[in-house]
């Protein structure tokens, strides 16, 4: 294994990881919210609210079957370039994408069948379920992947067995690992704030066009009530998740918050040029004593510096690293910091939204529909700068403290085999990209044309020349 | 029977249900282009399949997942050593899976000739390619002491690899005209009973040269360790086949065919699970090397709660396909949500 065939294998799998979570994060989110949007339909019998669920849901489909295509090469690289990762922890760490596959995507994926062209088969009320069933099907994923991966933050539940294999000795322990509950917390109410901000910005474009437009106002509605509630309370889980890398995960947070040396009233660096050469920030802005405060609730507490937890998970660990083997700081550093700013921004914009729907002036406000329409992917950028950091932050480590990355990677996999795939793989990821992109942009003008989602049903038209096309194809 | 015989056994099912369950998705697309004459013909087809592959294709995500689980160092040693392949396939399910969401959304011959190609060429890619893996574990990968193989894509390319691929081939296509058979009606159903039939003597044929082959190139196919039983399995598979053919004929049924057909499936996956038992991954290096339902396996615990959610949530999924597939009734019906 020579190291090129490493920095391949690396640049493979977060290619991978980034273009993969770009769509499913849409999944839950989008799928919560048409469960909502179809719910009312179902009780009020609006049918401006089924318009909205049709429309969203045309929407949902391009997002989903992207996001399964590309989740299948997640799951298959962990043994294609990972190979010495999957025999070493496969035991522990396969279960979780079995249990995932049975019991959250085989729900998901029939019923999203179901849901997308059973429209005219099902009642409504069992068409709702069906897409209840997708919302938590996608939400059960969630769950299971979440539990792989923060197990492999704080891996528990395992004793090194005589082969110098870890083997599993506690499932619930696996499953419930330190970092579990607030990880899946804080991912699946971004995914949220995905959904909210999408629905919004859809919304906000129609209605920059025509903000007479009764559906679409109902849209950013139902979006801004749900937005305002996640994205206040993803500050907290944010916060909470943060505490968390506190207690498991040292050398990370030094890295998040770039502090090279241990200290009390150990300050948040708001700003900075992190070098991990002069280990300093260069010109920078911090608040002092802030970061004990967020980390101990205590602002003279002191807070573990980058080298301090360099030793001190090499003495818990028994491991010899070096500073050399960490990441550069900065992009942890400006992975968090604009994760952190970007949460920040997204509750001002849902409150004032909010504010301005309780005063009747949302619709005609511009200014604020422009704003939706500018953030309608941010939300986005934020999730995957967060697994930049959480991924990023947890290096040189696969599963930390217990198995490095060097230590991981595909003994017989060459540098040129990967180099291969990689190049086939962006080609078709941006070819993907760019379909999906085009038949979004497609949707979005059929119905500012005029299309309307419910004319398949009502039009007798259009059903006299279904019954045509179906005997033509009959004879 | 310990916990490793009853997940080897427990993998062969889910090969089984994925040959099953999203083997005919393969089959249709693959056809897609042969049967199908024109735009409607080929939603028809397309729509026959339409509410159900997505759920089906997770019995492909459900085997991956099951045997890292379970077998971690056989999905280390086959995903490494495949790498090459492995992508080919990846790429080629990508494809397929974007083509039936994308195919219909735009009303031009050129961006729907392009998605049904795709529909086509990655259909039979898929086939093919799993044969051609199949067929060489069978017949053994140079897997080293660290259970590690440093083969090239190529050398998969042989002569049993190649026919195993036709096996698969012409299995899956013969399944995927058996559904056809059972899900449509008219100017299409004729021509699927034909190539069922065609696709059913193919795989007869195939399956016989591999049979023939295997005295050579796979030994342990006719030395299993179930001794004549073992080595009496295969004909399942012409069985399976020989009901086709018939059934494709007669007219009488519009369910019996395909039901053969899962027996064909049966008889191939029954006759790969006892040729190999007890390795999973053979090496042609050292016999001493090669990985079996002990020395690949997890740890007692791991597959004991695998064991209990596979218990539980097998049953749940065979309750939702149930529920999708009687939805939408036996016979395609198009409507405006259609693909």
């Amino acid at each position: 294994m020579d190291s090129l065939a490493l920095i391949l294998a690396r640049f493979q799998f977060g290619m991978t990881a980034f273009f993969h979570f770009i769509y499913p994060p849409l999944t839950i989110g989008l799928g919560v919210l048409l469960v909502i949007t179809e719910g009312i339909y179902v009780y009020s019998k609006n049918q401006d609210y089924l318009r909205i669920t049709r429309f969203f849901a045309k929407l949902f489909a391009i997002n989903f079957v992207v996001g399964v295509a590309t989740g299948i090469v997640m799951e298959f690289q962990f043994g294609t370039n990972w190979s010495q990762y999957s025999s070493y922890v496969g035991a522990i760490f396969g279960a979780p994408l079995a249990i995932e596959g049975l019991f959250a995507f085989f729900m998901e994926s029939i019923f999203v069948g179901v849901m997308l062209l059973g429209w005219n088969r099902l009642s409504p009320k069992a068409h709702w379920v069906s897409t209840i069933f997708v919302a938590i099907g996608s939400a059960l994923s969630g769950v299971w992947i979440l539990v792989a991966n923060s197990w492999m933050q704080t891996p528990r539940g395992y004793k090194i067995g005589l082969n110098g294999i870890p083997k599993m000795t506690n499932f619930w322990h696996v499953v419930f690992n330190p970092y579990f509950p607030f990880e899946f917390i804080h991912v699946i109410t971004g995914a949220w704030e995905y959904g909210a901000f999408f629905m919004a910005g859809v919304a906000s474009w129609f209605l920059i066009k025509n903000n007479k437009d009764m559906v679409m106002r109902k849209a950013l509605k139902i979006a801004v009530i749900v937005g305002v509630v996640v994205a206040c309370f993803q500050i907290v889980f944010g916060d909470i998740s943060a505490k968390e890398v506190v207690k498991y995960q040292p050398t990370k947070l030094a890295m998040m918050e770039a502090l090279w040396h241990s200290k009390r009233y150990a300050p948040e660096t708001l700003f900075a040029l992190p070098n991990n050469k002069t280990q300093s920030n260069g010109p920078h802005i911090a608040i002092p004593g802030l970061l004990s405060m967020l980390a101990y609730m205590n602002p003279a507490a002191k807070v573990m510096g980058f080298n301090k937890s360099i030793n001190y998970i090499n003495h818990k660990y028994d491991l010899k690293l070096t500073p050399a083997m960490f990441p550069p700081v900065w992009i942890v550093f400006w992975s968090f910091h604009i994760m952190m700013y970007l949460g920040f921004y997204f509750a001002a914009v849902m409150i004032i939204a909010l504010i301005l729907l309780l005063k009747n002036k949302l619709y005609d406000n511009r200014k604020i529909l422009k704003v939706f329409l500018f953030s309608t992917f941010l939300p986005l950028v934020a999730l995957e700068l967060g697994w930049f950091t959480t991924e990023i932050g947890r290096q040189p480590f696969t599963v930390y403290g217990l198995l490095t990355t060097v230590k991981s990677v595909s003994p017989n996999v060459s540098a040129s085999d990967v180099g291969l795939s990689i190049f086939m793989f962006i080609l078709i990821y941006i070819t993907l990209a760019s379909f999906a992109i085009f038949l979004f942009k497609k949707e979005l003008k059929e119905r500012l044309e005029g299309k309307d989602e419910l004319a398949g049903e009502v039009s007798n038209k259009a059903k006299a020349n279904a019954n045509a096309k179906a005997k033509e194809v009959l004879s | 029977m310990n916990l490793n015989i009853l997940w080897f056994i427990l993998l062969a099912v889910i090969i089984l249900g994925w040959s099953v369950m999203d083997g005919f998705d393969y089959g249709v697309g693959g056809l897609l282009k042969f049967i199908a004459k024109n735009d409607n013909e080929r939603r028809y087809v397309i729509n026959s399949i339409g509410p159900v592959w997505e759920g089906n294709q997770v019995w492909l995500i459900l085997g991956g997942g099951a045997v890292f689980a379970a077998f971690p160092f056989v999905y280390a040693a086959i995903f490494s050593g495949f790498y090459l392949a492995m992508m080919l396939v990846v790429w080629l399910i990508i494809f397929r899976a974007v083509s039936f969401e994308f195919r219909s959304r735009v009303e031009s011959t050129g961006w729907r000739n392009f998605w049904d190609s795709s529909i086509t060429v990655t259909g039979l890619g898929i086939a093919l390619l799993f044969g051609v893996a199949i067929a060489n574990i069978l017949m053994g990968i140079p897997l080293n002491k660290e259970h590690i193989d440093y083969q090239s894509l190529f050398s998969l390319l042989n002569i049993f690899g190649l026919v195993g691929g036709l096996i698969s081939l012409s299995m899956f296509l013969m399944h995927g005209s058996t559904y056809l058979i059972m899900k449509t009606e008219g100017g299409i159903q004729k021509r699927a009973r034909v190539f069922a039939s065609g696709f059913a003597y193919a795989y007869i044929i195939f399956t016989i040269l591999f049979l023939l082959l295997s005295l050579v190139f796979a030994q342990r196919l006719l030395n299993n360790s179930f001794g004549i039983i073992g080595d009496i399995v295969p004909i399942i598979m012409i069985i399976g086949g020989i009901g086709v053919i018939v059934s494709a004929k007669s007219l009488k049924s519009d369910i019996k065919p395909f039901a053969y057909s899962v027996l064909g499936i049966v008889g191939a996956v029954a006759s790969l699970a006892v040729g190999i038992f007890p390795d999973i991954v053979p090496s042609s290096i050292n016999p001493k090397y090669s990985l079996n339902i002990y020395n690949s396996a997890s740890n007692h615990l791991t597959l004991f709660v695998m064991l209990i959610a596979t218990i539980i949530g097998l049953p749940l999924v065979l309750i939702y396909a149930f529920y999708a597939y009687k939805k939408f009734g036996l016979k395609v019906k198009m409507d405006e949500s259609s693909y």
